[in-house]
């Protein structure tokens, strides 16, 4: 510990989290709390702080992870939905009506949400996980406007949801859109723990998941040592590990840049020829320059090989089919989105093949509006075929996959959100 | 005599644990709004808790510094637990040490609250704050936009001299055996401020408390 830690730690208790690292379930907790920026001290089971708390819980495997609450409480075994209630963040929405509701508080929906808000719109956002989406996740973003030495995507968020919330918008995290209505010309909204509450406009800005890696076996091993994501809260915890990422994209090169402060390797995998065309050239320096970052192109994971948790992948040269065993600690999978638009599907916005919310313009077939669309004036940008809810951010079709653009869109939707609102009070 | 961690006092000067009387309380007090420094005298440490919520602005980045004082009243944990504010030390906590260090020292370098405390206060209105790292002192000097001290009435000496006598032996024995528990590392007096007079009005504020509060 540095003198500079030593002297700005908590003081006060904070959340103990008790478990197996290898834990799936201890590992959602770490995530979210992580992602949530509540401090955590982890113990792991063997060490000899916990012995105390698991003796008073009861010494059975099946009670892990243990967490300890600021005010005490223990849960045994814990989980997220029941950490994030301990720790009072389930709290229901505060009205009954909004102006506008944001279903998604990634760069998108937030950038709506400071915009809405600071602009005299009642505004809530609802969060599945945490603040910051995607982008939240990443551990240094140089090439964001207006910070010349770079901004972490967690102080980005951190800082947006502050900013959100000074002008007045409620943002309530650990739950999804359930149901979406219409009441007249106002949305009914139901939340996965049943609140609900009404708005006049809506934005769907749930961003992207990680796409799946299709290989044998990995679903049985996800949250042990292998993990979707930049994985923030593990990269302290991988110190002398060997560390694998997959993927050529900027995520994945921002992951390989962190964990290689702390681990002894980095293997970045590649399938590509290169990484040129799929990251920037300052992360591509970057790693060029950092020695423990091995970078291997035209190579793809095979096969997983362990005991419970992954020991080593099995890599194939995608040309000449050649395969190798590579002794891995933990693997981090950044091979790019699927669109999270579950819930727009479920309330019946249309959405191309790739899933993505289709929006504006790209509704419309020459003249003819698309199917069940009542108003006289075609969709407004942003705006998906179900009049009044608009779609911003990575889960909207032809959406640009950057924050910067991200939080365009954001902005921009709230200007349309206007023109409904005119349009309901008749302007 | 023993102080607020149940700990045996025996072996330090006495003089340091024993209450201000009233007139030394009174003179303090007039040094110290002489010398720009605003003065709110509260007769418990329950006091002093409302009177530094008070001063706080909800919503506001608060940085606690590490206090016996602040924890023994409670006022560690309105900060950090409340959710009335933003506590910086959670923010801090929580940052990736390798790749956020930039933001760690510009967020803790600038809050807009410092509260705190002092190792000694002296009859002609100066202020002593010995720290290891310190960290906490380039907030409390200029950093911070405002800082708020809450100092048990014990800590008033009569000079400069005797409030360094003060810090060496007196807090310093106490501060490294709590280090050493709690961090398992020992304390040093790597750094001296001595804060003489304040020429921005209204930023830095004493609340002197008419009981022993922390050491």
């Amino acid at each position: 510990m540095t003198m500079f830690e030593y002297d700005s730690r908590p003081v006060t208790p904070q959340v103990v989290l008790i478990g197996t690292r290898a834990s799936p379930v201890a590992y959602a907790v770490r995530d979210f709390l992580t992602r949530n920026g509540r401090p955590y001290e982890w113990i792991d089971v063997d060490d000899v702080r916990a012995r105390s708390i698991i003796a008073e819980v009861g010494d059975d495997r099946s009670l892990l992870p243990i967490c300890v609450l600021p005010d005490g409480a223990r849960l045994a075994p814990a989980s997220v939905e029941q950490v994030a209630f301990g720790l009072g963040m389930l709290a229901p929405p505060l009205q009954s009506a909004y102006d506008l509701a944001i279903v998604g508080a990634g760069p998108a929906g937030l950038a709506a949400a400071v915009y809405g808000s600071s602009e005299g719109l009642a505004t809530i956002a609802v969060e599945a996980v945490a603040p910051g989406g995607q982008a939240g996740t990443t551990s240094m973003i140089e090439n964001y406007l207006g910070f010349p030495t770079g901004i972490s995507g967690n102080e980005l968020a951190t800082r947006a949801v502050l900013q959100a919330r000074r002008f007045g918008t409620e943002i309530l995290v650990a739950r999804h859109l359930a149901r979406a209505s219409y009441e007249g010309h106002d949305l009914k909204l139901a939340l996965s723990d049943s609140s609900e509450f009404t708005a006049r406009a809506v934005l769907l800005a749930t961003g992207v998941e990680w796409r799946r890696l299709n290989v044998e076996g990995i679903d049985d091993l996800l949250g042990t040592n292998i993990f979707y994501g930049a994985g923030p809260s593990e990269a302290a915890s991988c110190g002398n590990a060997r560390v694998a990422i997959v993927g050529g994209g900027n995520s994945a090169g921002q992951a390989a840049v962190r964990f290689s402060k702390y681990a002894a390797r980095v293997t970045l995998l590649v399938r590509a020829e290169s990484l040129a065309a799929s990251m920037s050239q300052y992360l591509l320096d970057r790693i060029t320059h950092t020695e423990n970052i091995d970078v291997r192109t035209c190579t793809e994971i095979v096969g997983l090989e362990g005991d419970g948790q992954l020991r080593r992948l099995v890599l194939s040269r995608t040309v000449t089919r050649d395969l190798e065993r590579l002794e891995t600690d933990a693997l981090f999978i950044c091979i790019g989105g699927t669109p999270r638009s579950a819930d727009a599907v479920g309330i019946g916005a249309i959405t191309d093949a790739g899933g993505y919310v289709v929006t504006g313009y790209e509704l419309v077939e020459g003249t003819v509006p698309p199917k069940g669309w009542t108003l006289q004036r075609p969709p407004l940008p942003l705006e998906t075929n179900l009049p009044g809810i608009f779609a911003a951010g990575d889960v909207r079709r032809g959406s640009i996959k950057r924050c910067a653009a991200a939080i365009g869109e954001g902005a921009m939707a709230v200007a349309f959100v206007h023109r409904r609102l005119e349009e309901l009070d008749g302007g | 005599v023993a102080d607020l961690s149940g700990q045996s006092l025996a072996h330090l000067p006495e003089e340091f644990s024993r209450l201000a009387t009233v007139e030394q309380l009174s003179a303090t007090v007039a040094a110290l709004e002489g010398n720009g420094i605003v003065c709110i005298v509260a007769e418990d440490g329950e006091e002093a808790r409302r009177l530094v919520a008070a001063q706080l602005v909800e919503g506001a980045e608060v940085f606690n510094n590490t206090s016996r004082t602040l924890e023994s009243i409670g006022l560690a944990e309105d900060i950090e637990q409340s959710g009335r504010y933003q506590p910086l030390r959670l923010r801090l906590y929580q940052m990736d040490r390798e790749m956020q260090e930039h933001e760690m020292r510009v967020l803790a370098s600038s809050p807009d609250y410092v509260v705190g405390s002092v190792h000694a206060v002296t009859l002609d209105g100066s202020l002593l704050i010995a720290s290891a790292s310190g960290s906490q002192l380039g907030p409390m000097v200029s950093g911070a936009g405002h800082v708020v001290l809450v100092i048990g009435s014990q800590k008033i000496v009569a000079d400069i001299d005797t409030g360094l006598r003060r810090i060496y032996e007196y807090c310093l024995p106490l501060e490294d055996d709590r280090a050493r528990r709690a961090y398992g590392m020992p304390s040093a007096v790597n750094n001296i401020l001595i804060i003489n007079r304040v020429v921005q009005p209204g930023r830095v504020t004493a609340i002197l408390v008419r009981e022993r509060l922390g050491f």
